[in-house]
């Protein structure tokens, strides 16, 4: 079989102004939605979440120290055994510094640094408590993604001596009503409110779902800590 | 050059060319005529084990514990200061007693950008969540033996650890955990090891410009609890004065700066020994 005849000259030129075109305008749509603020959301993993409608993406996405050049070499270099310690590309990863320099409380019931105690090893296991995004994965348009009956993994043992609850700690536990923790309980305790003493009086379960996934809080809106930008 | 021939056609040899060209490129971007590298933290300075640094921090807070005990809060209250438990409470006229004033200090630390972690456990607290368990109980039991410090590497969160005993230093806190009544321990002595603060930190060797900030960012923390506990004061229906005088005159605070001042003089002798022992 012979082989197909080449193009002409003319229809060849055409072709590689096509390409040239195609590729100039690709580019440059993709440094647009890159670089304009305004496009961001088209290239964010997802919507922000509850509380964070207002934040810019470098609020959270500092860039990583260096040039494109030197944070490759250096990157080549740790891989190659040649360097102690690896180097971000682009920007540094989103950690806790970022989420606690809006949120920052004097007083916390569940402190994310607390959670780097050796002894809680199973909720960071388990839960990846340690850090702040494991339960409030950003880019979901939620409050919380963690699961309902997170307490679960730390709170087994839960034994209140002057319990003031009408049905006490230890038979909810027993009973394995996890799903009613956080009926009572603002999770880092950051709402100046009085704590219920009855089990009925608990928020029920579909209001607390409503509230991690977005919805009116329960708790109130009289924050103890209010955030930098006001979230709730 | 290659020259086409029979079993190396000519679009081999042009791949071939294109691509040791794309290599050698990409070679001279990574490798050569490189630029300044990037500052790699581990191997830029001279540097020492973080043990060393956890028994100067250990010494710091022995330091700042027994000013806080006997100072501010024994002294105080023969003065008419109270210290509860429920400190932070709008309702309660009351200052934070050595352990939560240790946690305030802990909580303020995490605020600055030093990576450094203190916490308070024990195997009888009156917190259940302060009890220690795995490793850290089995740790603290040759703590509790011996009265010696403990180092290990927590390698699930890769930091570098370290227990120190922490001694009943005063009657208050005898007194204080024999007499609550969520204490599962109600016979304590003075001079008993009662528990253990935990250091981490997630390098094994640090600098000694490492180690001054990681000292510094203690002393911070102490000075934010304590700021905290004068902005509560002024809350009091009858606020102490705040000014150059000490509990032991009277209803009377020290300002942070005369509070810092005192637990500068009685701590930094020591700590400079230490640091230039450990990086002579």
């Amino acid at each position: 079989m012979s082989p197909p005849a080449p193009d002409p000259p003319s229809e060849r030129s055409i072709k590689v102004v096509a390409y040239v075109l195609g590729g100039v305008v690709a580019s440059a749509t993709i440094a647009a939605i890159v670089v304009v603020p305004q496009a961001a959301r088209f290239h964010a993993k997802g919507p922000p979440n509850t509380g964070h409608d207002a934040l810019a993406c470098a609020d959270c996405h500092k860039d990583a120290p260096g040039t494109m050049r030197e944070q490759l070499q250096a990157k080549v270099q740790f891989w190659l055994g040649l360097r102690a310690t690896d180097a971000a590309f682009g920007h540094v990863p989103v950690g806790n510094e970022q989420c606690t320099g809006c949120h920052a409380r004097d007083q916390d019931s569940h402190p994310v640094h607390r959670f780097l105690e050796p002894r809680f090893s199973e909720a960071r296991a388990e839960l990846g408590a340690e850090s702040c995004a494991s339960c409030h994965r950003e880019h979901k348009g939620v409050r919380v993604t963690m699961i309902l009956t997170a307490c679960a993994t730390c709170h087994q043992n839960l034994e209140v001596k002057r319990d003031p609850l009408d049905v006490s700690h230890r038979e909810l536990v027993a009973r394995k009503e996890w799903t009613s923790c956080l009926g009572c309980h603002d999770f880092h305790g950051n709402h100046n409110r009085v704590i219920q003493t009855r089990v009925d009086a608990a928020y029920p379960t579909s209001t607390i779902i409503d509230y991690l996934a977005g919805g009116p809080s329960p708790y109130g809106r009289d924050m103890k800590y209010p955030t930098k930008r006001g979230a709730q | 050059m290659l020259a086409p021939t029979p079993q190396n056609p000519k679009g081999v040899v042009r791949k071939t060319a294109l691509w040791s060209g794309i290599l050698a490129v990409a070679a001279i971007y990574l490798f050569a005529t490189r630029p300044e590298p990037l500052v790699d933290s581990r191997t830029s300075e001279r540097s020492v084990p973080v043990e060393k640094v956890f028994r100067i921090l250990a010494a710091e807070n022995a330091t700042m514990r027994t000013l806080w005990t006997a100072e501010i809060v024994s002294a105080g209250m023969k003065a008419g200061l109270r210290f509860d438990e429920k400190w932070r409470d709008p309702a309660v006229a009351a200052g934070p007693l050595p352990a939560l004033f240790l946690r305030e200090s802990a909580t303020a630390l995490q605020k600055t950008r030093v990576p450094l972690g203190l916490f308070l456990g024990s195997d009888y607290p009156i917190a259940q969540s302060n009890l220690f368990t795995g490793e850290q109980a089995e740790r603290f039991k040759r703590v509790r033996a011996t009265g010696t410090p403990e180092f290990f590497n927590a390698t699930d969160i890769g930091r570098y650890t370290a227990m120190f005993a922490d001694v009943a230093v005063a009657p208050g806190c005898v007194s204080c955990h024999n007499g609550h009544p969520n204490s599962p321990k109600t016979d304590w002595k003075l001079k008993d090891i009662m528990g253990a603060t935990t250091w981490s930190y997630p390098k094994d060797k640090v600098t000694i410009e490492e180690a001054l900030q990681i000292i510094a960012a203690l002393r911070s923390g102490f000075a934010a609890a304590y700021g905290g506990y004068l902005t509560k004061a002024a809350t009091f229906e009858k606020p102490p004065e705040v000014g150059e005088r000490w509990p032991r005159d009277g209803y009377y605070l020290p300002t942070r700066e005369t509070f810092m001042r005192e637990f500068e003089r009685r701590a930094s002798a020591n700590t400079v020994d230490r640091l230039l022992q450990a990086f002579e």
